[in-house]
């Protein structure tokens, strides 16, 4: 395939960078080329088998495999270029991709470029559980390739550490196939995911949730033989006295989703320490001119719908971008203040409109949120679970003064 | 009387409804509930809840060993693990494409199973 004069290049092709690809060429992108590890379209979609896709983006109930299948059919029909099983092993500052498949190693430089490459999976090493190094401790996206991919039984007995929506589907999953789920253990005081998830997932299969409790130690040489769980005090420390031996095969962690940016920090993209993701404006632009974000590798989402919506602002971007039109004007800061943990995005160039989410930082109730002077509303229960979305128009963005540099987004008690 | 107790989903607030049920079944009072839908959902997931089963069936001539499917629409709750020892017993043959049905009137509830991707051989 010739890599040369490429309007648009997408990197990933799960339900971000289907969207974008889609979108770029919908938005008249010439050439638009989605590049992806896997040997087929749909990234992760594919393992997740569940339900509960598309409810906002196409107003269905759809599973993952139905999800990719209405973005798989639309990158074919409009002529989106695919280049499958290619690894992007760099993207320099100059926006030069450096990529490697079975046909060697090439390089090109699209006018622009829309990264899309997703998250992974906390591990582990990241938790630093003490024990041995036994067999059957696995993520729990790991254990769901396994089962709904491949055909595998993880384990028999199962304790699943974490209650984040992927671990309690997990355990609805490994239920529904005769493994016996022990317990979904959770270091804070209130279930992870989607309420959904927990009487669906949890209680109609009589699952046990430990609310305040972690594992501390894992047992067993060759394969795992059974973890220590114990209760914990306020500042999320183990409470010496509450241990308790749980028998079992095999553990599954679902402890949080790190978005995947090896490749942005090499592009000298600046990342946010609190997303884990690039700082960028409202059209997804990265710090590196031409280069935008969309999806988890911006942010985790809880909503696949979201991921692909918000790709689709990035393509918009990206195909400006190409096409030489270029946002100038002043620039404004968006700061998380009170009870808020991060705003995307972070700044604002120019005008309108602006599509954000914010995410807070402790459940509460009777809150206003608020975007300085420019939005605000009421919510009955803000959780860190569930994300926000504000749209700012055109119109609310001219309501504000000349010479304001920085607007403050924050959850107040509400009166 | 009787009391159950029913979370209800329809939004993250989850209320933690509390019903009160006649000897012969009937939902006399709705405690708890905090919106007109979330009372309507709670009493329907009392008298009769139903669930969406996704799942995967074995495959037979084809290069991936797995197909993923779905029920049509809901099956009642008590039905899912009736329904899983009928899908274990299931092979998918290909060529098949994604919606076209499995198997019909899984376990006699009148719903049938469907392909959620296509099948290749």
């Amino acid at each position: 395939m010739r890599l040369q004069g490429v309007d648009v290049a997408v990197i990933g092709a799960g339900p971000a960078g289907m969207a974008a690809a889609i979108r770029a060429k919908e938005a008249g992108a010439q050439r638009v080329l989605l590049v992806e590890r896997q040997e087929e379209l749909g990234g992760l979609l594919h393992q997740c088998i569940h339900n509960g896709f598309g409810l906002l983006y196409f107003g269905e109930d759809l599973t993952g495999p139905e999800y990719a299948k209405r973005f798989i059919d639309r990158v074919y029909d409009l002529g989106v270029e695919t280049l499958l099983e290619t690894t992007v092993l760099e993207i320099s500052p100059e926006r030069e991709i450096k990529v490697i498949n079975k046909g060697g190693l090439q390089s090109f430089r699209p006018k622009a470029v829309v990264l899309a490459m997703g998250c992974r999976e906390r591990t582990r090493d990241q938790l630093g559980i003490p024990g041995g190094r036994p067999a059957g401790i696995f993520t729990a996206g790991t254990a769901q390739r396994l089962v709904n991919v491949e055909g595998l039984l993880p384990g028999r007995r199962v304790v699943i550490l974490g209650s984040g929506d992927v671990g309690m589907i997990m355990a609805r999953r490994l239920s529904l196939e005769g493994a016996r789920v022990e317990a979904v253990v959770e270091i804070l005081p209130y279930v992870g995911g989607l309420i959904r998830n927990e009487v669906q997932c949890l209680h109609d299969f009589d699952i046990p949730l430990l609310l305040e409790h972690t594992v501390t130690e894992v047992h067993g040489e060759r394969r795992l033989e059974g973890v220590t769980v114990a209760k914990v005090d306020s500042h999320r420390r183990p409470i010496p006295g509450t241990e308790v031996q749980m028998e079992c095969d095999t553990l599954l962690l679902s402890v949080g989703l790190i978005p995947e940016n090896e490749l942005s920090r090499r592009a000298g993209v600046e990342l946010d320490p609190l997303t884990g993701g690039p700082i960028v404006d409202q059209w997804r632009e990265t710090t590196v001119p031409g280069v935008f974000a969309g999806g988890n590798v911006l942010h985790v989402h809880d909503l696949v719908d979201n991921c692909s919506w918000e790709a689709e602002l990035a393509a918009e971007g990206a195909v400006r971008f190409a096409k030489g039109e270029r946002t100038e004007g002043r620039e404004i800061c968006l700061r998380p203040g009170r009870n808020v943990r991060y705003v995307v995005p972070q700044r604002i160039r120019g005008e309108g409109p602006v599509t954000l989410f914010l995410r807070v930082r402790e459940m509460e109730e009777g809150v206003r949120v608020r975007v300085g002077d420019l939005w605000q509303k009421r919510f009955r229960v803000v959780k860190p679970s569930e994300q926000i979305k504000v749209e700012l128009s055109h119109k609310d963005l001219r309501r504000l003064p000349d010479g304001v540099a920085e607007i403050r987004v924050e959850c107040e008690v509400a009166g | 009387m009787k009391e159950a107790q029913i979370i209800c989903v329809g939004c993250p607030l989850g209320c933690r409804a509390t019903l009160k049920v006649s000897r012969e079944g009937e939902v006399l009072e709705v405690t708890g509930c905090r919106c007109k839908e979330g009372r309507r959902y709670v009493v329907e997931e009392f008298r009769n809840p139903v669930r969406v089963l996704t799942a995967t069936v074995l495959t037979e001539g084809s290069r991936v060993p797995l197909l993923p499917v779905r029920t049509s629409s809901p099956i009642p709750k008590e039905k899912l693990r009736e329904a899983m020892k009928v899908l274990a017993k299931v092979r998918a043959k290909p060529p098949l494409r994604a919606g076209e049905v499995v198997l019909e009137d899984l376990s006699g509830t009148g719903v049938d199973l469907v392909a959620t991707r296509d099948l290749p051989s």
